[in-house]
């Protein structure tokens, strides 16, 4: 095929979108509506995901310091277990913080601790101690178990939220199944509904594809308009769903960010930004698009070529 | 040009119901420059025979060999090429809906690959030799159904095949018209191209001096050859034999870079000379 053949037959591709343009918006919308449904799928799944992984840094290990270890070692000690491959922070708090935290919480009744209070009380019942927070919770056993050996006796105490951690690696499982799971379930319904319509776009046009044949069109000559429609309007669709899918998601984020107050705020700065999301998001629809619409034409005319 | 021999066809029943025996030890060869009218009322198998030498249909038993090539031993990927030695003319015009009427003759050529300024040059002479110059830029819808056909008979000709073949050309146009269409087909064969008509017009066909085969129940009943001419004195100068005349003329004037095309059997394109 020569250049200008390729031209005339791009151009027709074109052409024809815009001659059965009512079919064109109908695959249009439908692909549209499926990368949007796939698209919030996506997004759902990775800021569950990150708002999971984001609970998981919100645990402590507490050590607590038996009171015959002795206190010059304790920065010694405080590095070597900051030192640790899991361990995200490692705070010290001393007995006298102990008991001004414990203060804090006791409110109007805080009177009751001050024969208690002041650095080097002896009468201090409180312990001293280390609140190491960790960054992958699934490893909370091993750096429990680490933990103690580094530290060797001068724990007497050391107090771990392992029945939250097992509960926080299910919660993960789950929303990684169950995201992952849905987006598959949501793509292969895509393809399927697409390819239908795109049948259905076919089939509307399967005596013109009969008229090239009886006039000695290739295969190759039919295929190459129908491939060119195919990835022209599976590009507009991604488009298009990006377009929606990032004005929802920056509308929902925004929406968020005035209303929640507090702890609900804070939970809200740890969904993705748009801008990180958009790019990738952009380029997943438009090549998922191109793709599907172009291998959705060829195939579908596959069965009216045989004549 | 087109030889059958022995050609049987089968059609295999779906399900319970039975076969069907469509076409049965049909021997026929239409000449070279031949003008053929295959009669037959319907389910004789007119159809049949014209999708075994379109090569949409392989003969269960026998041969079938249209200028030259055995089509029961045809490649599926050499058969557009095959059909680029026809020109076919449907009883439902088959143009295609979108295109304006020149694009519809055009496209004959371009599946080709004919040069763009070749198609230029080329389509608006055989519009004009059907008598539709005027409307090459209508659609099809826009266009009587007579003159569809002709559009339908611009794109078998465009790319001056040496076989055209129409099936029930006359089908779905008025009977003054068919003798219009009927004319400008004698008057393609005139200047050498082979031309088969299907039909079952029976007054159609005896109204011109052609050869008539018969089929009924799938086989050649009667194969009638045209009747010789009279002495040149007493042919009858008709309104219609004017009009033939001019076709001719117009056609023996066409470009010469015109001439058909051929395939050789490995499915590669030349030139005839």
């Amino acid at each position: 095929m020569n250049f200008s053949g390729f031209r005339y037959l791009v151009k027709q591709g074109w052409h024809s979108m815009i001659t059965n343009r009512l079919m064109t918006l109908a695959s249009m919308g439908v692909l549209t509506a499926c990368l949007f449904i796939t698209g919030v799928a996506v997004l759902l799944s990775i800021n569950v995901n990150n708002f999971v992984n984001y609970l998981g840094t919100k645990n402590e290990i507490e050590c607590f310091v038996a009171d015959e270890y002795p206190e010059e070692q304790l920065t010694a000690l405080g590095e070597q277990l900051a030192a640790l491959e899991n361990v995200a922070t490692c705070d010290f708090v001393s007995k006298a913080q102990a008991i001004e935290e414990m203060k804090a919480q006791m409110g109007t009744d805080a009177g009751l601790l001050d024969a208690y209070a002041g650095e080097g009380n002896l009468e201090n019942p409180l312990p001293a101690s280390f609140r190491i927070s960790i960054e992958d919770v699934s490893l909370l056993d091993q750096t429990v178990q680490q933990i103690q050996s580094v530290a060797g006796g001068a724990f007497y105490r050391v107090e771990s939220p392992s029945e939250f951690s097992d509960m926080f690696i299910g919660l993960k499982q789950v929303v990684t199944i169950v995201g992952w799971g849905l987006v598959a379930v949501l793509g292969t319904v895509s393809v399927v509904v697409i390819s239908n319509t795109i049948k259905l776009t076919v089939f509307a046009r399967r005596k013109e594809i009969n008229i090239m044949k009886f006039v000695g069109a290739t295969n190759a000559f039919i295929r190459l308009p129908f491939f060119v429609e195919g990835m022209t309007v599976g590009a507009l669709s991604g488009l298009v769903a990006t377009g929606i899918v990032s004005g929802c998601y920056y509308a929902l984020i925004n929406g968020l960010q005035s209303e929640m107050e507090g702890i609900a705020s804070e939970l809200i700065s740890y969904l993705y930004p748009l801008s990180e999301v958009i790019l990738p998001l952009l380029i997943g629809f438009v090549a998922f698009g191109m793709l599907i619409g172009s291998t959705g034409c060829a195939t579908s005319i596959r069965k009216h070529l045989k004549v | 040009m087109i030889r059958l021999e022995g050609v049987k066809k089968v059609y295999e029943g779906i399900g319970k119901s039975p076969d069907i025996l469509a076409l049965n030890g049909v021997n026929l060869h239409i000449k070279k420059g031949e003008f053929a009218f295959v009669l037959g009322h319907s389910g004789a198998g007119k159809s049949t025979f014209l999708k075994l030498i379109l090569r949409e249909e392989v003969a269960t038993e026998g041969q079938v060999i249209v200028n030259g090539l055995n089509l029961n031993k045809m490649r599926q990927r050499q058969i557009p090429y095959f059909r680029r030695q026809l020109g076919v003319v449907f009883q439902d015009f088959r143009l295609i809906p979108t295109m304006t009427a020149y694009e519809n003759v055009a496209f004959a050529m371009r599946v080709t690959n004919i040069p763009e300024r070749q198609i230029k040059r080329r389509v608006p002479y055989v519009l004009n030799l059907v008598g539709l110059g005027s409307k090459a830029y209508s659609l099809p819808q826009e266009l009587s159904g007579g003159e569809q056909q002709r559009i339908a008979l611009a794109r078998a000709l465009v790319h001056s095949p040496p076989i055209i073949i129409a099936d029930e050309p006359t089908g779905n146009i008025d009977p003054e018209l068919s003798i219009e269409i009927m004319e400008l087909l004698q008057a393609i064969n005139t200047v050498g191209t082979t031309v088969v008509v299907v039909t079952h017009e029976r007054d159609l066909a005896m109204r011109f001096n052609k050869r008539i085969i018969t089929i009924d129940h799938g086989e050649v009943v009667k194969d009638t050859p045209p009747k010789p001419r009279r002495p040149a004195g007493q042919v009858q100068q008709t309104a219609a034999a004017a009009s033939n005349r001019r076709a001719q003329e117009s056609l023996r004037r066409q470009p010469a870079q015109h001439r058909p095309h051929t395939v050789t059997a490995a499915g590669r394109e030349g030139r005839q000379g």
